[in-house]
Order: structure tokens, then C-alpha cells, then sequence
């Protein structure tokens, strides 16, 4: 069976060979809630979705998840208490808070509950994925926390990258856009996502996206010079694009 | 000017025109009732020495009054008659003293004499002093009383007012909204309480509302940003769009993100006047956070080749470690952002003073005014304008001062605590 998938699906055999992740995503403003579900789907995740509180403890309890997102301020009842519910079910399952508050004490009292991670409202669906991934990427402790793309490999333990199975030397910065455009492999991503997954706060401070560019053309010469394909496209406009295609 | 010393300074103009005023007529009365006197008497022994040139040859001795003087000249013709104030020598005094004559002329046996009777005003004069001058004592010492005991009543009558006035001065809208007074004995006094107090009420209403609206609203605001930026970026995914449909949309995203920092900005700056973030009980080191923060914006640094140099010691004042962070944050981003190419940014930090300076364009007006909330020097930055303003915030409600100033195309922001 795996040899016939492999032989049929070149592209990426490790996506393969791993089930597919079950997110469950709370979260009482439905659009919002339909773009974050489509987003996953195309991932190839399970995202299911509990628009209050009463559901999404139904939900915990009947379900096992990879990771869940709460937004903390339901209509009904208050989110962290989903997280405590969800710390006494399932331990292992990783926790992303999602609030319009960006305030101090709730993302301290979130990340003491046990959540591995906090992201303020408005963000990048790009940026939530990338979280994501890290989330469950960190929790897979008996897995294969290897990232592969092409012939790039990543042992994010070790902060390693080989292209073509040769070690390439990054940057922190380049390290980390790196790992920002194979997890949001296939997409378009804004320059403005891309910095502000760089630079956090700090993105309110270009004037413009040069520095980016900078760091692209970096990462992007380093990884042809050990003769990997040349994955990264930009798209006029807009900002760039990982893909093997 | 205080309003005790005003009121002094009338009571004291009006007092002394009085004085002036009244001294003057007095003295004027006085004189004009001396003179009539004088002239009376000179007016009698006038007749008295014609009637006794006419009618008895020879004078008697005491015909005139005591110390007046009688001198008769023969003369050919007869002039006018005249009275006139003149000083002579008197040898009995040894001094030359005032005098009024009467020269008058009287026909005795076909010789005409000029008489000149003489009268001595001295003591007259100086009675005259005497009376105007102890009048004047009496009447300024009368006023001098007047003014203080008006000052004491003032101060007394005002105090309540001023105990408003000091209230009002110490009034923070944040600590203790709403200001009670005590019952006053005056009606006016508690008029002006009773008003401050329900101005007080009306403004500590207000400021509530606006706090609640402006936190809510920031709140509200943020999820329908997540939705718009959300399906931005599900937008971006679709390949059938062309290129300019991506460009118009890029945009879109690019205002929809600056509304969303905009947007957090102000709740930051609202929850920071909110004292939402007390200062700990420890002093925090900027130390640290100043190398870590220069570390973080070694791209933006290095891009316009910039030159830092630092002279630091361990140094804080006692803050909220969140807010510090931010302060730092703001101050070097300032100091990169209005920067010039190869240009420089010195910090120094020592015990109650950070002070970061840097090159830059010259600043039209006073630089101070770049602390207002959206006040940008140039307007093609993507600035927000509020990075200065949050700074200012953060040092006002921590009781740290922050100056700006230029000097020679360098900016100083100096921070002392």
C-alpha cells in the first residue's frame, strides 16, 4: 500500500504516510470560523468547529484532537474554562488561544492553563498555520518531527537544513522564513504576513518591505547553491509563494 | 496677580487718593479760612489807623496788633491801595520771616502817607501745618487700619475658596473622580462647591463612558478585522484572479493590517492611561532590554547603515516590565525610523537618566509637539504616529519625565525618573 502511494504521489511522501491531523476549532463568529475551516481543509486537516461553549465541550468529550483553538471570550461561557475541561480529557492535545484581547493576564492565565500558544485577533490565517504546525510538531514527541519539502530536510530539534542532502548554514531569520514558507507551502503569502511573522511588533516599523526581500534573496540563493530546485516564485504585488510546481 | 493682593492693591489705590484728595482740600480750606482772618484783621486795623491819622495827630502806640508792624512814608502822590504776602527781616527773630502787608494811602493835612501795616503769618503758618498734617496722621493711620483688617477679613472670607481651588488643583480624574466638599458658611462658597462637584460627576460619567466605549469598540473592531484579513488571504489563494484584481487586493490587505495595528495601538494607549499597568515594587534594569531590543532591530539598523554607540550601566525607575519593554521599543524604533543613511544613534543610561539621541532631518516647530497622537513629521512614512505618544503616556502616568529636543540636526529624547 505505502509503496504504491509512494510510486503514484512523488510530491510528498511524508504527507502520506501521516494521518490526518484533527483540529477543532471554537470560535462563535461564523465567517471567521469558515475561512480558518477552509484553510485547514486544503491543509488536508480535519477542522471541526463548535461555535459555543456548550458544543465545544461536547466536542472534548467525545473527541480526541492533534490541537485546538479557542477564542476565549464565548457567548455562553468563558473559554479557558474549555481549556481546563480540555487539560482533564486530553492532555496531549495541543492548545492555541485566539482572542481580541491582547491582554497581559489572560495570555498569561492561558499559557499557565497549559495553552501552548496565544494569537491576538485580527491575524494571518498564514500565521495560524504556521503555529499550528509548530504546536503539533512539538507535541509529536514519539513522531518524526522532520521536515521535509522537496529535497529540503529539517530537524528542527537541531536547528539543522540540508538541501540535496547537504547542510546549509541560515541565518536565525532565514531559519525561521524558511520554516514559514513550508508550512504555508502553496499558498500566496503577503509580504505584510511574512514580516510580521519575522519581526512581531516590529513589523509596525518598515516603511517597506525591503527587509524581507532581503532575507528572501538569502535564503533563496543559499539553498540553489546546494542545488536545490528554485521553489520560491514571487508574485507581483503581492508577496511570494513556496511551491514545487 | 492673587486675588487677595488685587483687591489690596484697589483698597490701597483708593486709599491713597483719599488721603491725596482730602489732605489737599483740607489744607486749601484751612488756608483760604487763615487768610480771610488775616485779611479781616488787616482790613480793621486799615480803618482803626485812617481813622486816627485823620482824627488825632499823633498815633497811640498800641493801635495795632501784637507783633504786627506800622510804617508810614510821606509821599507826593496817593497810588492804589494793595495787599501783598512778603518775606522780611525781622531782627527780633534773627530770620527772614513771612509777612502780609496792607499798603493802603491816607491825606493827613496835605501830606499824603503811604501806610504799610505788616502782619507776621508765621505762627499762623505753622498752626496751620500743625492741624493739616495731625488731620493727615489720623486719617492715613484710619486707612492703614482699614486695609489690614480688610486683608485678615479677606483671608478669612476666602479660604474656603481657596481650599476649593487647591482640590481642584490636585483633582485627577483617574484616582478620585468625583470631589466632596464640607458645608460652608458662605452661600456663594457652597454654590461653587455644590457646582464643581456636579461637574465633577458629569466629567467622571463621561470619562467612564468614553472608557468603556473606546475599550469596547477596539475589542468589537478586532474580530471583523479577522474576518476581512481572513478572507483576504483565502482571496490570495485563487488563482483565476489577474494580476491587477491581486494588486487592488494586496492593498486592501496592506489598509486592512494598518487598521488592525492602529487599532491595537489605541487599546494600548487607552489601557495605559487607564492605569491598566501598575508599576511592580522593583526597579527594572533597561539594561537588558536595550541590548535585546538593538539586537532585534539589527536589520533595520543595518539597512541604513547605522552607527550606535552606548555608554550604559545598570539603571531603571520603578515600572511595569511590559511598559519598559514598549518605552525601549518605541524610543529606538523613533531614533531608526527619522534617522538619515549612515547615520548615528547614541544611548546612554545611567542612574535616573536614558537618553537616546540620533541624526536626523530638522524638525519644523517645537519637537515637543511630535508627542501628540498622530503627528508625523513626514507624511510617506507608514508610521502610525502614535509611537512617541505611547512613549509620552507610558512616562506620564510612571512620573518620569521625557523631553524632546533638537539640537544641531540631532534629536535628544531624554528620559529622567
Amino acid at each position: 500500500m505505502h509503496i504504491f502511494e509512494k510510486t503514484t504521489c512523488p510530491v510528498n511522501p511524508v504527507a502520506v504516510l501521516i494521518k490526518p491531523m484533527k483540529l477543532l476549532l471554537i470560535e462563535d463568529e461564523r465567517s471567521l470560523a469558515d475561512s480558518i475551516q477552509n484553510y485547514f481543509q486544503r491543509e488536508n486537516f480535519i477542522c471541526e468547529w463548535a461555535d459555543d461553549y456548550e458544543s465545544a465541550l461536547e466536542k472534548i468529550n467525545l473527541y480526541r484532537y492533534d490541537c485546538v483553538l479557542v477564542d476565549i471570550m464565548l457567548p455562553d461561557g468563558d473559554g479557558l474554562d474549555a481549556i481546563r475541561e480540555l487539560k482533564k480529557r486530553s492532555p496531549e492535545t495541543g492548545i492555541i488561544i485566539i482572542s481580541a484581547k491582547n491582554s497581559l493576564d489572560d495570555r498569561i492565565t492561558g499559557l499557565n492553563l497549559g495553552s501552548d500558544d496565544y494569537l491576538t485577533k485580527p491575524f494571518h490565517l498564514s500565521e495560524l498555520n504556521a503555529r499550528v504546525q509548530a504546536v503539533i510538531r512539538r507535541r509529536n514527541f514519539q513522531g518524526n518531527q522532520r521536515i521535509v519539502f522537496g529535497k529540503i530536510n529539517i530537524e528542527p530539534q537541531e536547528h539543522t537544513v540540508l538541501a540535496n542532502e547537504q547542510e546549509v548554514v541560515l541565518t536565525r531569520k532565514e531559519y525561521d522564513l524558511l520554516i514559514y514558507l513550508i508550512a504555508n507551502k502553496n499558498r500566496v503569502l503577503t509580504k505584510e504576513s511574512i514580516a510580521e511573522h519575522l519581526w512581531g511588533d516590529d513589523a509596525d516599523m518598515m516603511d517597506n518591505f525591503d527587509f524581507i526581500y532581503t532575507h528572501i534573496k538569502n535564503l533563496r540563493k543559499k539553498l540553489l547553491e546546494k542545488g536545490a530546485p528554485d521553489y520560491l516564485k514571487s508574485i507581483y504585488g503581492v508577496g511570494y509563494k513556496f511551491s514545487e510546481q | 496677580m492673587k486675588l487677595l493682593t488685587q483687591i489690596f492693591r484697589y483698597q490701597l489705590l483708593a486709599s491713597l487718593v483719599v488721603l491725596l484728595l482730602g489732605t489737599g482740600l483740607f489744607y486749601i480750606s484751612v488756608r483760604y479760612l487763615m487768610d480771610q482772618e488775616v485779611n479781616r484783621e488787616l482790613a480793621s486795623s486799615q480803618v482803626k489807623v485812617s481813622w486816627q491819622l485823620r482824627n488825632i495827630e499823633r498815633l497811640p502806640v498800641y493801635i495795632l496788633q501784637l507783633g504786627d508792624s506800622l510804617q508810614l512814608d510821606p509821599v507826593v502822590f496817593p497810588g492804589r491801595a494793595l495787599l501783598r504776602e512778603k518775606s522780611m527781616f525781622s531782627y527780633a527773630e534773627n530770620a527772614v520771616q513771612p509777612y502780609r502787608q496792607l499798603i493802603f494811602y491816607e491825606r493827613v493835612e496835605d501830606q499824603w502817607y503811604r501806610v504799610t501795616i505788616s502782619k507776621l503769618l508765621l505762627q499762623r503758618q505753622q498752626l496751620r501745618d500743625a492741624v493739616v498734617m495731625t488731620i493727615t496722621f489720623i486719617v492715613a493711620l484710619l486707612l492703614i487700619s482699614l486695609l489690614i483688617l480688610n486683608g485678615w477679613l479677606s483671608e478669612r472670607i476666602w479660604r474656603p475658596f481657596y481650599r476649593t481651588l487647591g482640590s481642584l488643583d490636585r483633582y485627577r480624574l483617574e484616582q478620585r473622580p468625583v470631589l466632596e466638599f464640607e458645608d460652608e458658611k458662605t452661600l456663594e462658597f457652597n454654590q461653587l462647591n455644590l457646582s464643581v462637584k456636579q461637574l465633577t460627576e458629569r466629567v467622571a460619567a463621561t470619562y467612564k463612558n468614553l472608557k468603556e466605549f473606546t475599550g469596547n469598540a477596539a475589542h468589537e473592531i478586532q474580530t471583523p478585522l479577522a474576518v476581512i484579513i481572513s478572507k483576504i488571504e483565502e482571496l490570495f489563494q485563487d488563482e483565476t484572479l489577474t494580476e491587477s484584481q491581486l494588486v487592488a487586493l494586496s492593498e486592501i490587505s496592506e489598509a486592512a493590517n494598518r487598521l488592525s495595528r492602529l487599532n491595537q495601538a489605541l487599546l494600548l494607549l487607552t489601557k495605559i492611561e487607564n492605569r491598566q499597568f501598575p508599576p511592580g515594587s522593583e526597579f527594572v534594569n533597561f539594561l537588558p532590554i536595550v541590548n535585546r531590543k538593538l539586537k532585534d532591530l539589527e536589520d533595520l539598523i543595518d539597512q541604513i547603515q547605522l552607527r550606535i554607540t552606548s555608554r550604559m550601566e545598570p539603571a531603571g525607575p520603578m515600572i511595569h516590565p511590559g511598559l519598559a519593554e514598549i518605552l525601549v521599543n518605541n524610543l529606538l524604533t523613533n531614533a531608526i525610523r527619522h534617522n538619515i543613511e549612515n547615520g548615528e544613534i547614541s544611548v546612554l543610561l545611567q542612574a535616573g537618566k536614558l537618553q537616546v539621541s540620533n541624526t536626523g532631518r530638522p524638525v519644523n516647530g517645537n519637537p515637543e509637539l511630535l508627542f501628540e497622537r498622530f503627528r508625523k513629521e513626514s507624511t510617506q512614512s507608514a508610521s502610525l504616529g502614535l509611537g512617541l505618544a505611547l512613549a509620552k503616556t507610558i512616562c506620564d502616568v510612571n512620573g518620569i519625565s521625557l523631553t524632546y529636543e533638537v539640537e544641531n540636526n540631532r534629536h535628544n529624547l531624554t528620559m529622567t525618573w
